[in-house]
């Protein structure tokens, strides 16, 4: 069997059945395992290696051909696929706890394998395809049915759009700079051709203003998970071009392009989010500042790069998987997420503020929180660099602090005699906890993810090295 | 290793009491429990002596290139007496519990129990990481425990404020990471460039635990003597052991101007303590006054001297503000803590006075004096009303015993097991210091200036400062908001892509302009 019908098809496959056959209350349960075991596969099963088992040989191979096209996943994939399953099973699995919709977990299958096909796919300038249709399969999850969609779901479409011709007209420019490489013009032209295109799929500033208008007035988990899943393949999209494109990687305008542009994300997203009062918008421009601290890293001139760009990506997914769920669980009880509706839930709500406050101080980079050895050593790399943006992005981070310190004193604005008590469901409370657990053992023990960071420069020829 | 097993004695207890309280509610050995567990985890650091210097190091974090130091404890002369002093206080404040009018199995044990073992991590912390790591248990541990024990949203409100502050002390630590990075090196305690310096002392400043001024109990609550000391005390102490590896004057970028303002921060706790009405609501001054003393000590290049303050600060404190009976030869021995706090020979704080002063040393020894003056005069006039009348034989002999052990641990650091132990000092500094504050003790009574009698509905002028400070701040924020709003509108409105356009024009050739 080849890779990727087992990491592509297979998930698309599932995620399809699901839709069709099963029922709301196992589908997130079967998708979770299905998820888990291809996690587990990529572990164990090195591609294109022949392994033993008694007597009988296994090999993966690592390539089909579809439609002329040749989709492609090596042995360096491995950990990565481990990585994206493995955090696709832990949002699948709290599906069942935040109340969402049983489309949801075999949409976000078909949605994971497709985009897991964008990082696979030769030439690779067919992923900005595959990322826009993953983006239309978003939006059947964010509009509840026989309604019409929100502004915030029309922008993410629109701005999701315009990045395709973009992203698709720089990969032919990029084709005609390496064949002359003096030529300037077309060399500033796909520069900015390229930059806007991730502009708009990143959502730089300022064009991310669908995130907080999303994260208002759509389902929080799926928000949460949109906000997870395609950041983190426009990432691993744009690593790859920083490592095809030898003058992309050392000119010193594109550097100072993408690191403007993080450090104006990280800075806007601290500080609206310090000025929100929803806490679903609040999560969605903290999302936005740590998408920013992801350029800052795709930007660093230095070989850790790839190091630093996981250690803020694995992270992430455990904690907007985190917050996003506390926030269904609060959403459920409360009339809306607004501050004044939230007042005093801490004592009716404990876990789930708890998990709130948690994913938000991580992702601030609180000390014993799985956010904060990628911000460690990011605000190492980039002190090494330039004083200015390491403040800049101190900045954005106290705007987070002041946002999770107003968040948390929101919800403890109890009254009097007010007791504490636990109306969360037993599942909530295990998936919180195993959450909360998973955030403080990411940050006493980051080593724990060495295993499966150690192989990923290998993904990237020229990168990193 | 031994470090471990003192924390972890602290910890298991405090775990035990926890199951205890949820399997019986009634239990009368839950305070056997807690005693139990804090004398063993304070005979235990007495044990550190025999191995002394000895280090403790967790897994290294990885990918090695990113991670340069490990999570790393190191017992020393510098850590043990603020351990020491840390585990006296936490077992003093169990036997003191037998005095409290609510005498029973509560969070505020479990809480003061796990602070204590927390403050052991900290003050044992090697380098920055780790004192990060153990400051940002040591937050979440107080956050958890004064959101279970406060009652009414003005009082949630201040503890969120109280965390949030401390928190942003752990961010200009991260920055002073950065700082010295960007001038060459990896920030750690045995060499720490200029330019961080300044950082170290504003993060220590911060997570002194008093913003805000008062603790969000009620004056009548028994939570603010036993827990609310613990909680007051203990962080003060993992913030000022950072002192102890603070550069000298010398090499501290602005440091005559650090020199200078904590020299009026002395001033000013020391005025504020000496006329506070009682002894508990002058706490913050005296946290600022010796903290504050503990920083002019670590920048006139003598670390020994941070320390000693820090111990003193905790056990002098401590004495004071565990004490509730009124019994006359008790409030007598506590005037021990006089002499700790005098600097004379062979003192707790006989070394504190040995580095280069200057300028600075007529106000530092009237700062100290007048600390000392406000302590002899809260000692002699307790507010505390318990009573041990009704408390049974065992009891009357424990309580004693709780307030004696602090006290017995600061002549007893005067003497044995650190740096700055069987120190002359600077003797004619202390003997200075000494008599202005007997010439203060003499006229407290007499000058009405130096004692306010303040009637209890008068609000203190110092709280109302601050609470003019804080609604300067909520002015500003709300201002920042409403632009915050306006710009969301703008951009999230019907014409909000054209606009984001127009910005995104706006900024790429903003940008192209100053790219060559």
């Amino acid at each position: 069997m080849s890779a990727p019908i087992i990491w592509i098809v297979i998930p698309f496959i599932s995620g399809l059945l699901t839709l069709l056959l099963l029922r709301e209350r196992v589908s997130p349960l079967i998708a979770g395992v299905v998820a888990s075991a291809l996690s587990l596969i990529a572990l164990i099963f090195p591609i294109d290696t022949a392994l033993l088992l008694g007597s009988i040989s296994i090999k993966i191979s690592p390539s089909i051909q579809f439609f002329g096209r040749s989709f492609t996943l090596t042995t360096a994939d491995g950990s990565l696929l481990a990585i994206i399953y493995g955090l696709a099973a832990l949002w699948f699995f709290g599906t069942e706890a935040s109340g969402t919709a049983n489309r949801f977990v075999s949409l976000g299958l078909m949605i994971v394998a497709l985009l897991t096909a964008s990082i696979a796919v030769e030439p690779f300038l067919f992923a900005a395809l595959l990322l826009e249709i993953a983006a239309m399969l978003v939006i059947p999850l964010l509009v509840p049915m026989y309604q019409k969609p929100g502004r915030g779901v029309v922008r993410f479409l629109i701005y999701q759009t315009l990045a395709m011709p973009f992203v698709l007209f720089s990969g032919w420019m990029l084709a005609g700079v390496e064949a002359s490489p003096g030529d300037i013009n077309t060399t500033v032209q796909a520069g900015t051709m390229l930059g806007l295109g991730f502009a708009f799929l990143l959502g730089v500033f300022p064009l991310y203003n669908w995130i907080p208008m999303l994260t208002e007035e759509a389902p929080p988990y799926v928000a949460g998970f949109l906000l997870w899943a395609l950041p983190t393949f426009t990432v691993i999209f744009g690593l790859g071009f920083l490592d095809r494109y030898v003058w992309l990687r050392t000119s010193p305008q594109l550097s100072s392009a993408i690191q403007f542009a993080g450090v104006f994300m990280v800075v806007s997203g601290g500080i609206f989010a310090s000025l929100q009062k929803h806490i679903g918008r609040m999560m969605g421009y903290a999302a936005i500042a740590e998408t920013g601290l992801l350029v800052l890293a795709m930007g660093l001139q230095s070989s850790q790069v790839i190091n630093v760009t996981f250690l803020i990506l694995i992270p992430r997914g455990l904690e907007l998987s985190v917050w996003a769920l506390a926030l269904s669980v609060i959403r459920r009880k409360a009339y809306s997420l607004r501050f004044s509706d939230v007042q005093g839930l801490a004592r009716s709500h404990p876990m789930a503020v708890a998990a709130i406050t948690l994913s938000h101080l991580s992702m601030t980079g609180f000390p014993l929180l799985a956010g904060f050895s990628s911000r460690l050593a990011l605000g190492q790399e980039l002190a090494g660099q330039s004083l200015i943006i390491s403040f800049w992005v101190f900045i954005g981070m106290l705007g987070l602090l002041v946002a999770a310190a107003r968040t948390l004193a929101v919800f403890v604005m109890a009254g009097e005699n007010k007791l504490w008590e636990l109306n969360e469901s037993w599942m909530q409370m295990t998936m919180l906890g195993l959450g909360m657990i998973g955030l403080f053992i990411l940050g006493m023990f980051p080593q724990v993810l060495q295993p499966l960071i150690v192989n990923l420069p290998a993904l990237f020829d020229h990168l990193g090295q | 290793m031994l470090i471990l097993v003192s924390c972890l004695l602290l910890f298991v207890t405090a775990l035990a009491l926890m199951a205890l309280r949820v399997t019986q509610q009634t239990a009368r050995f839950s305070w056997l429990v807690a005693v139990g567990g804090a004398m063993l985890a304070f005979a235990s650091v007495f044990i550190w002596l025999a191995q002394m210097p000895f280090e403790f190091a967790l897994p290294p974090w990885q990918p090695f290139g990113l991670f340069v130091n490990p999570v790393l404890f190191r017992a020393d002369g510098l850590s043990w007496p603020i351990a020491l002093s840390i585990g006296a206080l936490t077992l003093s404040i169990m036997f003191t519990a037998v005095a409290r009018p609510v005498n029973t199995n509560s969070f505020a044990w479990v809480g003061t129990l796990t602070l204590g073992g927390i403050g052991l991590l900290a003050v044992t912390a090697d380098n920055p990481l780790t004192l990060l790591l153990v400051w940002g248990a040591l937050d979440l541990t107080e956050l958890i425990a004064q959101l279970a024990s406060v009652e009414g949203s003005s009082n949630n409100e201040k503890v969120v404020t109280s965390f949030s502050i401390r928190a942003l002390g752990i961010g200009i630590l991260l920055w002073a990471n950065v700082v010295s990075i960007s001038l060459g090196s990896a920030l750690n305690f045995q060499s720490i460039p200029a330019g961080s310096g300044v950082f170290l002392v504003l993060a220590a400043g911060l997570r002194l635990g008093v913003l805000p001024l008062h603790l969000p109990y009620s004056p009548d609550s028994s939570l603010r003597r036993g827990f609310g000391t613990a909680l007051r005390l203990i962080s003060a102490a993992s913030s000022l052991i950072l002192l102890a590896h603070v550069p000298a004057v010398g090499d501290i970028r602005f440091a005559p101007l650090l020199l200078a303002i904590a020299t009026l921060a002395a001033l000013y706790g020391g005025w504020m303590w000496l006329r506070a009405p009682d002894e508990l609501t002058g706490r913050p001054y005296w946290v600022i006054g010796l903290a504050a003393l503990s920083v002019i000590s670590a920048l006139s290049g003598n670390p020994l001297g941070a320390v000693a303050w820090g111990c003193a600060l905790i056990l002098v404190g401590g004495a004071l503000f565990l004490a509730t009976v009124q019994q006359t030869w008790l409030n007598r021995i506590l005037l021990v803590g006089a002499w700790s706090l005098s600097t004379l020979p062979f003192s707790l704080t006989a070394s504190v006075w040995i580095g280069n002063l200057g300028f600075f040393i007529p106000f530092v020894i009237a700062a100290q004096a007048l600390l000392v003056a406000g302590f002899i005069r809260h000692a002699l006039r307790p507010s505390g009303r318990d009573t041990l009348e009704s408390q049974p034989g065992w009891a009357r002999t424990v309580y004693p015993a709780g307030i004696l052990l602090v006290i017995i641990c600061q002549l007893l650091l005067g003497f044995i097991g650190w740096d700055g132990a069987l120190q002359v000092g600077a003797w004619p500094q202390a003997i200075i210091a000494s008599l202005l504050t007997f010439g203060l003790v003499w006229a407290t009574p007499r000058f009405r200036i130096l004692n306010p009698i303040r009637a209890h509905w008068v609000k203190n002028p110092a709280a109302s400062r601050m609470d003019d400070i804080y609604g300067s701040a909520w002015t500003i924020y709300r201002l920042l908001e409403r632009v915050s709003q306006a710009i969301n509108v703008t951009l999230e409105g019907e014409g909000g892509i054209m606009w984001t356009l127009l910005f995104l024009v706006i900024f790429i050739s903003l940008l192209t302009q100053g790219i060559p």
